[in-house]
């Protein structure tokens, strides 16, 4: 039954950039490490430091919206966004308020067969805070640093998102994004991605906006979804009993499952935002944005568009779209060697599934898979033991060529089965008598000969070519 | 308060002491032990918090060594200066005149400090002055008001004030202040020596206490405008810790000048501005006249927006400040209070025993006028304002070398006798527009020919002509 309630949700996406240094300062930004082992002067705020911004961050900003035809800002500007926390050294948060350095965009997602795009209303630049710990000692909480400053991208979406599906479909969508742009390592169990859900309900066919809640602070898209479904829910049978929903901020817990207040609209924190005096506008250059431009990479939506138009059907097509390496690498080769649906094939169920590095690792050259495409094509051998044999071969030496290696096998088939055939007629030669019993009607005796074939060749020998070869040379002795 | 100061100067110029040093007419261990036991005799001034005697002595030696076994020497041996308790110096303790900083040692040295050290400057000792830069007196300093060394019963101006009187009382040739609203300029003025606020991004504030972001910058106070160019030849230019900094190379603060007639403007109605003490107005318009006599051209320019500059430099100053001080909450360094139960009671104990009356007043101002609701009413209106007068200045400025000002509309006042806080943000007047503005301002001391009290003007012109400031002083004059 569909439901009468339509959900509404807009996302706040955080992005952890992988920048050498911090946002303001040259401190390392790199993940995992010793408890305020990456914090220097700046981060942690001592008196008469000052925040210098990081190109770096400016330009993975600029590529992102790039990539989701974002109109990017060639000049923005830095806020400062006021409270107080034990892990917000500075008592203010550097972030963009007024004018973020891109406007508008749209990301596609997948829902079902569909694509649908998302709409983005902008994405600014900040700075992440440290991180407060509450459950290692009973009565004081601790405090790593190392997190404060670390470059931050925030991607705030219009309300476009109608379930948790939608939401993990673009949490998933922007992932791939910014792995594909290499921004971020976009991985969620670390923190580096995670989002404030928007969340409201109105009745289906409606137009106006419900008072929404937002969950903060989501790290895991199946968190995310419950969150949702949790949300929802409650928001539902408030209304259905009358009641109005209030515009409030909650935290998710994973353990019971429900979203609790952190608190309401009243006591709702006055940030006090204005612009930051320390650093002047950043201004990029219009010839730095169109640089940036011609060096994004193609973009998954668009390999998918190309592996659709070699035939692929769609599951594949996203399937190699799925990171960069693979798509580029599925791309070349096509684009040389052409036979795109059989090296699809190929890349998908064989090479894939045993790949330990990445793609471009790949000890067989493109050139020589496909020669083994064409060589199973010409049916100079046959698919299966070309997938079972040939290809462990190659693996094994890879700068010898298929062709060379079909060649040698069955070079050592012929030689094989001369050397066969010989151990046979010797075997017949020596057992006459079983040979005349066999020729009477002891047709059991094939098991004896078998059996003398494996002694003799020590078990090398193959069973069905034997069997063969032994069957003729009794007949043919009759 | 009589000009003559009955003080020892043993230097005035960089020149100077260097050639003294180079002829061994006196050596730099000696120097600094003259400075020192200056500094003893003039301790119940409380210009300073903390003197380094060991270590200004140790370098004094080598200095020495240096001179001895003639090994190269930086462009500023011999050169001893005091510091203002705002600017970082590593390895030492900075308060910023505070409690909240109690104990608190800084781990890097400002980037001034760093160019001065690199030459072979030797600091010894930091000033007093105002809680964070805040205060006209000096009498917003946990560790008490300065006495000013013509006399003690008068302030020593501030917020620099610690800074001034070290150098009025001859115990270094130069003192580092901070001048966020005339902090430099005025003491300077009260003292009756010259003091410099550069253009806002010329020194570094890599270094520099905040207390309002886009007002502050490093000032030098000394006895001749030699020394003040020859010091700014070293501290200015680009910093890459700090992102407002000039990113156009300093002036030659030693060119001299082209011609010796300026075009001097001066505001319209400022001489009979309220609260101008008569003597002042006198000096001033003396002043002016003698100019015009000397061949330069002066003249009058309106300028509509004299009574909007305190309320806008005081609306943004506390605005940025409020901020600027969220910083000091007792979680990471200095002062935290004791006994507390939880986050928001280590906030609130620390920050109210922490900071000062003063301090606290701005703060709330400042989180006031930044608050939702209030922005758009005093914020934004500042804003623009301040916008506006900038635009003036300038325009006053392409048509004109200097804009002069007195420096303060009147005398110091006695210690203790603190007026209401508005009356005392008034007396900012006139220093607070070059701040407001990002121009540069030099004040300097004039001869008062029918008063004995020593009187300041101040001249402003564009950054882009800071060393026209400097050549207005040189002998062509």
């Amino acid at each position: 039954m569909k439901s009468k309630f339509e959900t509404v949700i807009g996302l706040e996406i955080h992005v952890q950039l992988n920048t050498k240094s911090k946002a303001f300062c040259r401190d390392s930004n790199l993940f995992g490490l010793a408890p305020n082992s990456q914090v220097g002067i700046v981060s942690l705020a001592h008196p008469g430091t000052l925040p210098y911004p990081n190109k770096e961050q400016v330009y993975s900003a600029i590529k992102l919206g790039l990539a989701i035809d974002s109109q990017i800002n060639r000049v923005s500007t830095f806020d400062r966004k006021n409270y107080f926390y034990a892990d917000l050294p500075k008592g203010y948060q550097i972030t963009q308020d007024q004018t973020p350095v891109c406007v508008g965009g749209q990301i596609p997602i997948k829902v079902g067969d569909q694509t649908k795009l998302i709409q983005i209303h902008h994405i600014h630049m900040e700075e992440d805070a440290g991180k407060s710990i509450h459950d290692q000692n009973a009565s004081h909480s601790l405090i790593d640093f190392n997190r404060a400053g670390t470059p931050l991208l925030e991607i705030v979406t219009e309300p476009d998102l109608r379930s948790g599906e939608e939401v993990d479909a673009l949490m998933s969508a922007v992932r791939q994004l910014v792995r594909y742009l290499d921004i971020s390592d976009g991985n969620m169990e670390q923190g580096s991605m995670r989002c404030d859900c928007n969340i409201s309900i109105r009745p289906q066919g409606s137009t106006t906006l419900g008072n929404r809640c937002e969950v903060k602070n989501l790290n895991s898209m199946r968190f995310a979804k419950k969150a949702i479904q949790y949300e929802v829910k409650r928001q539902i049978s408030l209304t259905q009993k009358g009641e109005t929903i209030q515009q409030q901020t909650l935290n998710f817990n994973p353990t019971t499952g429900r979203t609790t207040p952190i608190r309401t609209k009243e006591d709702a924190h006055d940030y006090r935002y204005f612009p930051e005096p320390d650093m002047p506008p950043i201004v990029v250059s219009q010839k730095k944005i169109a640089a940036l431009k011609a060096a994004l990479p193609k973009l998954p939506w668009d390999y998918e568009q190309t592996f659709l138009s070699y035939g692929l059907s769609p599951k594949d097509s996203i399937l190699l779209a799925q990171d960069l390496d693979l798509a580029e690498y599925y791309e070349s080769f096509v684009s040389t060697y052409e036979q795109a649906i059989p090296f699809a094939n190929l890349l998908i169920n064989q090479i894939r599934p045993t790949l330990t590095g990445k793609i471009n690792d790949y000890p067989i050259s493109q050139e020589y898979l496909a020669q083994f495409l064409t060589l199973i094509n010409d049916k100079t051998i046959n698919k299966s033991l070309a997938i079972k044999q040939l290809l462990p071969n190659m693996l094994a030496q890879p700068s010898v060529s298929p062709k060379e290696l079909v060649k040698a096998f069955s070079q050592e088939k012929d030689n094989n089965s001369n050397q066969l055939a010989e151990t046979i007629s010797n075997i017949i030669a020596a057992h006459p008598d079983k040979v005349k019993a066999y020729r009477n009607g002891k047709k059991g005796l094939l098991g004896f000969f078998m059996g003398e074939v494996m002694k003799q060749t020590r078990g090398q020998a193959d069973p069905g070519a034997s069997r063969k070869i032994l069957l003729k040379a009794l007949e043919r002795a009759h | 308060m009589h000009k003559k100061s009955t003080y020892n100067i043993p230097f005035q110029t960089i020149p100077s002491v260097q050639e003294a040093l180079r002829q061994k007419r006196i050596s730099c261990e000696q120097l600094l032990t003259d400075y020192l036991s200056q500094i003893e005799k003039t301790r119940h001034l409380n210009a300073y918090v903390e003197v380094f005697a060991t270590e200004a002595l140790q370098k004094a030696k080598s200095i020495d060594e240096k001179l001895k076994s003639n090994q190269p020497l930086g462009k500023l041996y011999g050169v001893v200066l005091s510091i203002k308790d705002n600017i970082s110096y590593e390895g030492h303790q900075l308060s910023a005149g505070s409690k909240i900083l109690q104990g608190y040692q800084a781990l890097f040295s400002a980037t001034a400090i760093r160019r001065l050290l690199d030459e072979d400057a030797i600091i010894i000792g930091r000033t007093n002055c105002d809680e964070f830069g805040m205060g006209s007196s000096n009498e917003n300093s946990f560790y008490g008001a300065v006495k000013n060394g013509f006399d003690e019963s008068l302030i020593s101006g501030g917020s620099s004030g610690g800074a001034a009187v070290s150098v009025q009382t001859g115990t270094c040739l130069a003192a580092l202040g901070t001048d966020t609203g005339g902090s430099v300029r005025q003491p300077a003025a009260f003292c009756g020596l010259y003091g410099f606020k550069p253009a806002y991004g010329r020194v570094s504030r890599h270094g520099l206490v905040a207390y309002g972001s886009s007002f502050d910058q490093l000032g030098i106070i000394a006895h001749t405008p030699e020394v003040i160019g020859d010091l700014m030849q070293i501290i200015a230019g680009p910093d890459e810790y700090d992102a407002t900094c000039l990113q156009t190379p300093p002036p030659d603060y030693h060119t001299p000048p082209k011609n010796a007639h300026w075009k001097v403007a001066y505001f319209d109605g400022i001489l009979d501005h309220q609260g101008m003490h008569p003597e002042i107005k006198t000096a001033f318009s003396d002043y002016l006249e003698d100019l015009a006599v000397k061949g330069h051209e002066v003249t009058r320019v309106p300028f509509e927006y004299l009574d909007y500059l305190i309320p806008t430099y005081y609306i943004l100053t506390t605005a940025e400040a409020s901020t600027n001080l969220s910083r000091y909450d007792g979680i990471r360094y200095g002062f935290r209070a004791g006994q507390v139960d939880n986050l928001e009671e280590t906030y609130t104990k620390t920050r109210t025993e922490g900071f000062g009356q003063e301090v606290k007043r701005r703060i709330l101002l400042g989180t006031y006028v930044l608050s939702a609701g209030y922005y758009d009413a005093y914020f934004a209106q500042a804003q623009k304002s301040r916008r506006l007068i900038q635009d003036k200045l300038y325009a006053i400025l392409a048509e004109n070398d200097f804009l002069i000002l007195p420096v303060t509309a009147n005398y110091p006042r006695k210690i203790g006798t603190n007026p209401s806080p508005v009356e005392e943000y008034l007396s900012d007047i006139f220093t607070v527009l070059a701040n407001l503005t990002g121009v540069p301002a030099l004040s300097f001391p004039i001869d008062n020919k029918k008063g004995k009290k020593v009187i300041s003007l101040q001249l402003l012109a564009l950054k882009e002509r800071e060393n026209t400031l400097f050549q207005w002083f040189t002998p062509s004059h």
